[in-house]
């Protein structure tokens, strides 16, 4: 079969030693920087503009408008700054450029510097990502070394210097403007935007911050020039997205594909399908933030367009698959806990709607809910949605909204039939031995912790619905198929 | 390396890095995933293996720690390129599978079981 991927962000990924500046060069490495140098600041901006490329970061902004805009605010010092926190879980696409290509960020963020005139940029990143810091670091000695970063670059005159700043690991703190409030030392709350941070970013200077991915996108675009780009992908979403693909799919890896590829083609060529020969039920995109897309959309091309109208978004491009064992309420369930937990806390809608939201949630899945909860859950979703500062708040509802627009029918067994249909909410399911199948092994009876299970060995098994923990032990061991779940 | 002064210098190093890639391009070339998923399933013995067993061997050859393919399902992976033939992945590679590679594939060219098709 014809590989359906195409590889840019990713080009050099598993083809270069990432510790090796020359095997960088020999693959067009700091190429793209020498072009840029040898021509005027307006050209590079003019062909990341017609090239088309938007923000991989989840936003989706033209990345050539944000260069210019931030090019034309008037200021003796600019910044330039590399987003590499990748706080969605289940996200590794930033880590694994910057693990397998970290040159072509750093080549990157000088071309930007260039085009905007900023002689200083940061690259954002979680502690949690060693390999990849390490290798930051010796590629910006390297580069540093070689004159292809620091003073004077290629006796241009051009200065551009890059340092590195640690992120804890709040997701919040990849938002741009808690980003830069968490790197001038202070706590990474985000703030009102306007001013943006073209505007008024770090230390109040004008300042551009960018995404990993569409950095790594950069060099390629200029090398190739922008048609290339633009003739691949949608009308209106250039290029190749990374996805993470995780989840009950075969395949579990990163994966670059065009704009415009289905979710079929994801999911089940390039996926290898779902595991185990179960159905398919959704894959979620965007993380905490986005949404679930169904059946209904497997042929739709993805962009940055066609998930927003299918209630969801590119985000950074996690994409869990999800098979008929997943309970979509217990799915919900799961993002709020996360966004809860990572909340700032700085805004009531955001600090106290999601505990709402995530206590009504923990009700249904409880088989304590009502059709009234249905109703509250949505209403609740709309206003956190429309009064948070920020994007977090605005988008942590999106998980509630979109399960409970595709599978009203799972809500509303959970509250008014009591049950669930993937048998994961534990108060909704019950361990019943079949009378006729057991053959009185007493495998189950010595598995179970909670001593819920009678019979003598030879007759048939009982298990005491007051006393089991529905730990699902005695399922596991029944060799004989005479436990189910109801 | 040494500080490019000019953009004549940058292009002078960048053709002669090319005609070297190009050298080995004649060479056996091992490509090792080597990024965090890659380390975590026990690649660094497998490079070392590599490392160890190669220059035994009756043949020219280059090995290189790389970033990751995005195979995450096969770590650890390993790409091996003979000369005038396509890219070869090889997946969840031990130091078995290692001496498999050498012995089957690198020295004689023939396949064994385990290899990645990339859609
Ligand atoms: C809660 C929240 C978390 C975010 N996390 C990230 C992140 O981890 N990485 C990232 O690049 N952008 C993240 N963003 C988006 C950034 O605010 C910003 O839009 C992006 O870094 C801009 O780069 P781009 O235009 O290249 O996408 C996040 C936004 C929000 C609201
Ligand atoms: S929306 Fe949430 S994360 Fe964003 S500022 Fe408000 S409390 Fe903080
Ligand atoms: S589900 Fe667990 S607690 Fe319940 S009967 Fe089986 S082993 Fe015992």
């Amino acid at each position: 079969m014809k590989s359906k991927q195409i590889k840019i962000a990713l080009r050099n990924c598993g083809h270069i030693d990432p510790e090796d500046l020359s095997d960088y060069i020999a693959r067009d490495g700091y190429k793209a920087l020498s072009t840029t140098l040898s021509g005027s600041r307006e050209t590079v901006v003019q062909t990341i503009i017609k090239s088309g490329l938007r923000g991989r970061g989840g936003g989706g902004f033209p990345t050539g408008k944000k260069w210019e805009l931030a090019a034309a605010v008037k200021g003796d010092k600019k910044y330039v700054i590399c987003n590499a926190d990748e706080g969605d879980p289940g996200a590794f696409m930033d880590r694994s450029v910057l693990e397998g290509d970290p040159h072509s960020v750093l080549e990157a963020m000088a071309v930007c510097g260039y085009a905007i005139g900023a002689d200083e940029g940061y690259i954002y990143i979680r502690a949690e990502y060693p390999l990849a810091i390490k290798r930051l670091k010796i590629a910006m000695a390297q580069a540093k070394e070689a004159g292809l970063l620091g003073q004077n670059i290629l006796g241009t005159g051009f200065n551009f210097e890059i340092g590195l700043k640690y992120g804890a690991g709040a997701f919040v703190c990849g938002e741009e403007t808690a980003l830069i409030k968490s790197m001038e030392g202070n706590r990474g709350e985000p703030i009102m935007k306007p001013p943006y941070p073209a505007q008024k970013g770090f230390m109040g200077k004008p300042t551009n911050v960018n995404n990993v991915e569409t950095f790594a996108n950069i060099p390629a675009i200029i090398n190739k020039g922008a048609d290339w780009f633009a003739s691949i992908g949608t009308e209106g979403s250039k290029g190749t997205k990374v996805f993470a693909l995780a989840g009950k799919v075969k395949n579990v890896g990163l994966v670059e594909v065009p704009m415009g590829t289905t979710l079929r083609e994801l999911i089940f060529d390039i996926g290898g399908g779902i595991v185990g020969g179960k159905k398919f039920k959704a894959a979620q995109t965007g993380g905490p933030s986005g949404g679930c897309l169904t059946e209904k959309h497997l042929d739709t091309p993805i962009d940055y367009e066609s998930l927003k109208a299918a209630g969801s978004m590119m985000g950074s491009g996690g994409l869990i698959v999800m098979d008929e064992d997943n309970c979509m309420p217990a799915v919900a369930q799961f993002y709020l806990d996360f966004t809860v937990e990572e909340s700032c806390g700085k805004c009531v809608p955001c600090r106290e709607g999601n505990k709402v939201l995530y206590q009504i949630l923990n009700k249904i899945t409880h088989g304590n809910g009502t059709l009234e909860d249905l109703k509250k859950l949505k209403d609740l979703s709309e206003i956190i949605k429309s009064t948070s500062l920020c994007g977090l708040g605005q988008t942590a509802p999106n998980p509630v909204l979109s399960t409970l627009n595709n599978f009203y029918d799972e809500y509303y067994e959970h509250v008014v039939e009591k049950k669930c249909r993937a048998k994961v909410c534990r108060a909704l399911i019950k361990y019943i031995i079949i009378p006729d199948k057991c053959v009185g092994c007493g495998a189950c009876k010595r598995a179970c912790p909670a001593e819920a299970i009678s019979g003598e060995i030879k007759q048939k098994h009982l298990i005491d619905q007051d006393k089991c923990i529905k730990c699902g032990a005695c399922y596991q061991k029944c060799k004989f198929n005479a436990i189910i779940i109801e | 390396m040494k500080q490019l002064k000019n953009f004549g210098e940058f292009e002078s190093l960048r053709q002669e890095l090319k005609v070297k890639e190009a050298e080995n391009e004649k060479k056996v070339r091992i490509y090792i995933a080597m990024a965090t998923c890659s380390i975590a399933s026990g690649s660094a013995k497998v490079l070392e293996y590599f490392k160890e067993e190669m220059p035994k061997q009756p043949v020219e050859f280059v090995i290189k720690p790389t970033g990751c393919l995005g195979l995450c399902h096969s770590e650890p992976t390993v790409e091996v390129v003979l000369p005038g033939s396509g890219p070869v992945v090889f997946g969840k590679v031990d130091t078995k599978r290692a001496k498999l590679i050498i012995d089957e594939y690198i020295k004689n060219g023939k396949l064994i079981d385990g290899v990645i098709e990339e859609n």
